[in-house]
């Protein structure tokens, strides 16, 4: 958190008064002293918890760049005075029709995401840009350097490099064998490495530390499961706190948020082996929110769906990261399911990273 | 009838019975998912090379026979993992080499081949009150290892790779499940005989897999049906003069039979 509250001229102007106030009626409901776009984060708490409508409140806010700009206007703010206003933020206000008074108007913040945002892209980009800016994501930064993994003597993965920031979302594609799974598999620590390393978040893969806590990690592996071993669908989700410590209730709460965050709490008691390809795989994500992963990694996640199960999970992925919004890696060669999610793709080749 | 259980050998062969009946099952529950039926019959061979080991050094049968079967399934658990083959499979390889190595002993050292295979047959009749105690204590220490690891069991009997990425230590867990399995085995074989380990511990696990959807109760009925299984096997053993393992085992697939026509009829 503590390199993205930098450079930013907000730093001065926010000392110790409020620097963000909402109004309702001409009565205060919410105010931060926080510094840079911390406030409306918290807003943006507030509003969830208290399920309010933000286009009947009034907001007033020290300084608004373009980034703030991107945030009022996601909140659903219509009404809304800035003291410090740039030309980008009015740009983007008038594009999205926010009606706004300011009282000084400066060309540019200095701020970074000042640079960063062009004023052009779609809102919930940037706001989940500044997100893991802000460092407001569950997700955990995967820093692969020079990894190499041998399977029976043969080299599936040579001296690969690739950084995936927090709570970023990445594909990864390649031709049959190029590696892509026993890349997941390296990410795990399920995969012997021969040489380099994988770190993720302040753990390196294969440590003490790391097998203590290996849970951060989620695994939605490619093939179905093929035993008939009679088992629940809430038994498969609570598999996500097998190793951990929790008190019943605890775990009673886990279980219930996961299944119902992921649309599958009515199939609870059935069996596993009864559901669809689509349903096995929502408790597939189940499982890794039960789990609190904080990487999540699938193979082919799509392989066994039919095209409506596709578009259940297209939908229920984006859910996810536009919430707790893990760091995600998925392997896929699905290119038309790919596209839509807009999101970079990596393409494996040879062991390598191209 | 109440007053067979005057005599001490049949209260006591009562009471190992019923402990087995409502706690090995959860042990066949674990053979049948990890897939090591074979393992039974390595044991039994295991047990026969046990025996002309003891005999031919002139050893206690008992413990030589649980020290060997405890070092095959080692064996079986290394080779298993090294080469990435089937527990089963290699199992089979162990019993093969087993026999081999008994009957070499049982030549070499002139032992007597059918005090060997006397071993496998036990009878709860002939229990020593030392053996009771025991037994009662390797019931209550499976339950209590279900009951305190039930969700690492869940994770691993699901999927091992998802055990391990759900932080689920898959590969100490599968180890100890397969040594407390091969240790309740080879106990059984040798105070209950080989059949009735069949049906004390499989056949309970077997049915409670047909009728139920989840882990949990596979379990808990896999233990019920042990339960009425041992206690009325006991009972009707005694009233048509039949022993007390082939008692079990027709009940069992009388139970089987019905569960099969019940879900046929659904269908």
């Amino acid at each position: 958190m503590k390199h993205f509250v930098y450079i930013c001229l907000i730093q001065h102007l926010t000392t110790v008064e409020k620097s963000l106030i909402v109004t309702q009626n001409n009565h205060e409901i919410f105010s931060s002293q926080s510094k840079w776009l911390y406030p409306l984060f918290e807003l943006e708490d507030f509003i969830k918890a208290k399920q309010i409508e933000a286009n009947n409140l009034f907001l007033t806010d020290k300084i608004a760049g373009k980034a703030a700009a991107y945030l009022i206007v996601r909140l659903g703010f219509k009404n809304i005075h800035i003291q410090l206003i740039s030309e980008g933020a009015i740009t983007v206000f008038n594009r999205f029709g926010v009606r706004f008074t300011y009282d000084e108007l400066v060309p540019k913040i200095q701020c970074k995401t000042e640079d960063i945002v062009n004023g052009d892209e779609p809102v919930d980009a940037v706001w989940q840009m500044l997100r893991r800016r802000a460092g407001r994501v569950a997700g955990l930064i995967v820093d692969i350097r020079e990894l190499s993994v041998e399977i029976d003597n043969k080299l599936v993965l040579n001296n690969l490099m690739l950084r995936i920031e927090r709570g970023e979302h990445v594909f990864i594609k390649g031709l049959n064998g190029a590696g892509k799974t026993t890349l997941l598999k390296a990410i795990l620590g399920l995969e012997k490495i021969s040489s380099g390393s994988i770190q993720i978040g302040d753990y390196l893969v294969g440590s003490r530390e790391w097998e203590k806590n290996r849970s951060i990690v989620g695994y939605v592996h490619q093939e179905m499961v093929k035993n008939t071993f009679p088992i629940s669908a809430a038994e498969v989700v609570g598999i996500g706190f097998s190793a951990q410590k929790l008190s019943k209730a605890e775990k009673a709460h886990r279980l219930e948020i996961s299944m119902r965050r992921t649309g599958c709490f009515h199939l609870a008691n059935r069996s596993f082996h009864e559901l669809s390809g689509g349903e096995k795989q929502r408790l597939n994500i189940a499982r890794c929110l039960c789990q609190q992963a904080r990487v999540m990694l699938f193979d082919e996640p799509t392989s066994f769906l039919d095209g409506s199960a596709k578009d259940e999970l297209f939908d229920l992925l984006n859910e996810i990261w536009a919430n707790e919004a893990p760091t995600a890696i998925i392997v896929s060669h699905d290119d038309q399911w790919i596209e839509r999610f807009k999101w970079p793709v990596y393409e494996l080749n040879e062991g390598k990273i191209c | 009838m109440l007053e067979l259980f005057s005599y001490p050998p049949i209260l006591r062969g009562f009471l190992v019975l019923m402990a087995s009946g409502l706690s090995f099952p959860i042990a066949g529950v674990y053979l049948l998912r990890l897939n090591l039926l074979p393992l039974r019959f390595m044991l039994m061979h295991g047990a026969l090379l046990g025996g002309a080991v003891a005999l031919a050094f002139q050893l206690d049968p008992f413990f030589t026979t649980m020290l060997i079967n405890l070092i095959l399934v080692w064996f079986m658990m290394q080779a298993a993992r090294g080469l990435k083959a089937d527990a089963g499979n290699i199992s089979i390889f162990i019993m093969v080499a087993a026999i081999g190595l008994a009957f070499t002993f049982i030549s070499v050292f002139d032992v007597q081949a059918k005090d060997t295979l006397s071993l496998l047959w036990g009878s709860i009749f002939t229990i020593s009150p030392l053996q009771t105690v025991g037994f009662v204590a390797i019931s209550l220490f499976v339950i209590l290892f279900q009951l305190l690891k039930r969700n690492q069991l869940k994770a691993v009997f699901f999927d091992s790779s998802i055990a391990y990425s759900s932080g689920v230590n898959e590969r100490r867990i599968q180890y100890f499940v397969i040594l407390l399995t091969a240790l309740i085995v080879a106990v059984a074989m040798k105070l209950i005989g080989a059949l009735l380990i069949d049906a004390v511990i499989i056949l309970p696990a077997l049915i409670s897999s047909l009728h139920t959807k989840s882990m949990k109760s596979m379990i808990v009925w896999a233990c019920i049906w042990g339960g009425i299984f041992s206690f009325s096997g006991f009972f009707i053993a005694y009233w048509l003069k039949i022993p007390t393992s082939s008692a079990i085992a027709l009940i069992a697939t009388l139970i089987f039979l019905i569960i099969f026509v019940q879900k046929k009829l659904k269908k």
